[in-house]
């Protein structure tokens, strides 16, 4: 499967230059929420270059709605869902926290001991959007079939 | 009744003890989340996101009970996830009752009606029955047609066998005013014990991100639903919070009202945003950057919310703040139907979502409801 590349991706959360606009925004004002712009991530290996992109990773990695797999130093592969991070002044004071896939054990990993991140794990939201609720129930109404519904994925 | 008078004695003394101690934060309900597993795949909702290793996690029952012993509270909420889907959520019920916890367990009653032989009615138990509106809004709204007949016949078989039922109802842009007031109706016809409502927040992991109402959107549906209202329409939930909904109140949040336990442990800062999880309340409460969060921080992820759990905390804050919010709640509690011409005008008016929505809005007619409003 081909990545996106680190252009093409946007950060769920809003970017510093989101945060200022809406931050001019009057919220008392507001008809609608504005909605996180979110794209594809999964499938994502980003670029581990500086410690700037170490950080924007991990912080998009903590937002993904599925798992990640971690590389570490030590050439050892984790995959599991970040849960937690905590960021301090260097990549050795700053922490991810993941339940890993196969394991009730909670893992802190420091950014320092971290050599690569993958967005392995399916985006377990994608395919729900309130609009392709819609399409299928129209599309159910219009076959005749029985009721129309979005499930929930099935646990294995 | 809305709330058993023990109830209501049992929170008023927890409150005024948090007053009496001085305590500048302190909580009010706990959010106990036992799992994350749910049976339904709502767009708008942000709780369920997980693979599937995390949606098979659960909160034993002592770790529930830990963490309402660490908290304090006298009412417990019990959301999700579906809580009825966990293995032991009659174990963990059967705890808090044993505790004298007043429970709220958050359910879509789409597995209430088998599971209700799990449980002894009680005063300590209330289910809160996931309920979005009239039928074809509610399947709408949870993305199962069928959901809303599963969920009156839930209701139906827990008022029979004597359990306290309530709705809880979250409202989303192209709401159709007429269609709640009707759903209001037709809930308390079922005999409910009084109903909960709230405009949905917009959770950054939620599917739907084009539907969550703004400020300015909500006060005025609010307002149209609120006034004018019919003396049968019981509430369960603070006056004043209801009247900031409507526009008529205005508060800064209070995050740590609510705090949020799950398998990840203390979310951080509330139950609606997840900035990361906390190893106990106190490292909750003492790690929080508070001033970061509520609308009045200007924190983006905050802008649109006047969700209950940040709010109504601080509503039931200034009931118990002094005379002033005493004199507000008592005024409110006794304003009755709150006649408002503008408001009932606003039931004549087409609903217009800002992004296409349910196209069941578009289809059924207002003016009927005009006219039984004013009969």
């Amino acid at each position: 499967m081909s990545a996106p590349s680190h252009t093409d991706h946007h950060s769920a959360r809003p970017t510093t230059g989101q945060s200022a606009a809406n931050a001019a925004l009057d919220p008392e004002q507001l008809e609608v929420a504005p909605g996180t712009a979110r794209q594809t991530v999964e499938g994502w290996i980003p670029e581990l270059a500086t410690d700037a992109d170490i950080r924007s990773a991990l912080e998009e990695a903590f937002e993904y709605r599925g798992d990640v797999t971690i590389t570490r130093k030590d050439g050892a592969k984790i995959e599991g869902y970040i849960f937690d991070r905590s960021t301090g002044n260097s990549l050795a004071t700053s922490f991810v926290r993941l339940l890993p896939k196969d394991s009730n054990n909670r893992l802190k990993i420091s950014y320092a001991e971290i050599a690569a991140l993958a967005f392995t794990g399916r985006d377990t939201a994608a395919g729900k959007s309130y609009e392709a609720w819609v399409k299928k129930y129209w599309a159910k109404k219009s076959t005749g079939e029985g009721e129309a519904s979005i499930q929930p994925d099935a646990l294995e | 009744m809305p709330v058993p008078i023990s109830q209501g004695w049992t929170v008023a003394t927890y409150l005024l003890k948090q007053k009496l101690a001085g305590r500048k934060r302190y909580p009010f309900v706990l959010m106990l989340e036992p799992l994350f597993r749910c049976n339904l795949a709502c767009a708008g909702c942000g709780k369920i996101q997980y693979p599937a290793h995390i949606l098979k996690k659960e909160l034993t029952p002592e770790e529930c009970f830990k963490a309402v012993e660490e908290c304090g509270t006298p009412m417990v909420s019990i959301p999700g996830g579906e809580p009825l889907m966990h293995s032991q959520i009659d174990k963990i019920v059967e705890g808090l009752v044993a505790r004298k916890k007043y429970i709220y367990l958050c359910t879509n009653a789409l597995l209430l009606k088998e599971k209700l032989h799990l449980f002894k009615p009680s005063k300590y138990l209330t289910f809160s029955v996931h309920v979005d509106g009239q039928r074809d809004h509610h399947d709408f709204s949870v993305c199962r047609e069928g959901g809303y007949d599963q969920a009156v016949e839930g209701i139906r078989a827990a008022k029979k066998a004597g359990f306290r039922v309530t709705t809880n109802t979250t409202l989303f842009d192209g709401a159709d005013p007429n269609s709640v007031r009707a759903h209001f109706d037709e809930m308390m016809e079922l005999g409910v014990e009084g109903m909960m409502l709230s405009p949905g927040y917009s959770y950054d992991k939620a599917p739907d991100q084009k539907h969550f109402l703004g400020r300015a959107r909500t006060r005025r549906l609010f307002r149209s639903i609120l006034s004018n209202r019919k003396k049968s329409w019981k509430f369960n939930q603070s006056s004043l919070f209801l009247e900031f909904l409507m526009g008529k109140q205005h508060y800064k949040c209070t995050p740590w009202g609510m705090p949020t336990y799950n398998v990840f442990g203390w979310q951080k800062p509330c139950y609606l945003l997840q900035d990361g999880y906390a190893d106990s309340f106190q490292e909750l409460l003492d790690s929080v950057e508070w001033q970061n969060y509520g609308t009045e921080s200007g924190n983006p992820r905050c802008a649109n919310c006047m969700v209950h759990s940040g709010y109504e905390a601080s509503a039931v804050d200034h009931t118990f703040s002094g005379l002033g919010g005493l004199w507000a709640t008592i005024k409110s509690m006794l304003a009755g139907s709150y006649e408002d011409a503008d408001a009932l005008q606003m039931l004549n008016e087409p609903v217009k979502p800002v992004h296409a929505f349910n196209p069941l809005v578009q289809i059924s007619s207002t003016n009927s409801a005009m006219e039984e409003t004013r009969a």
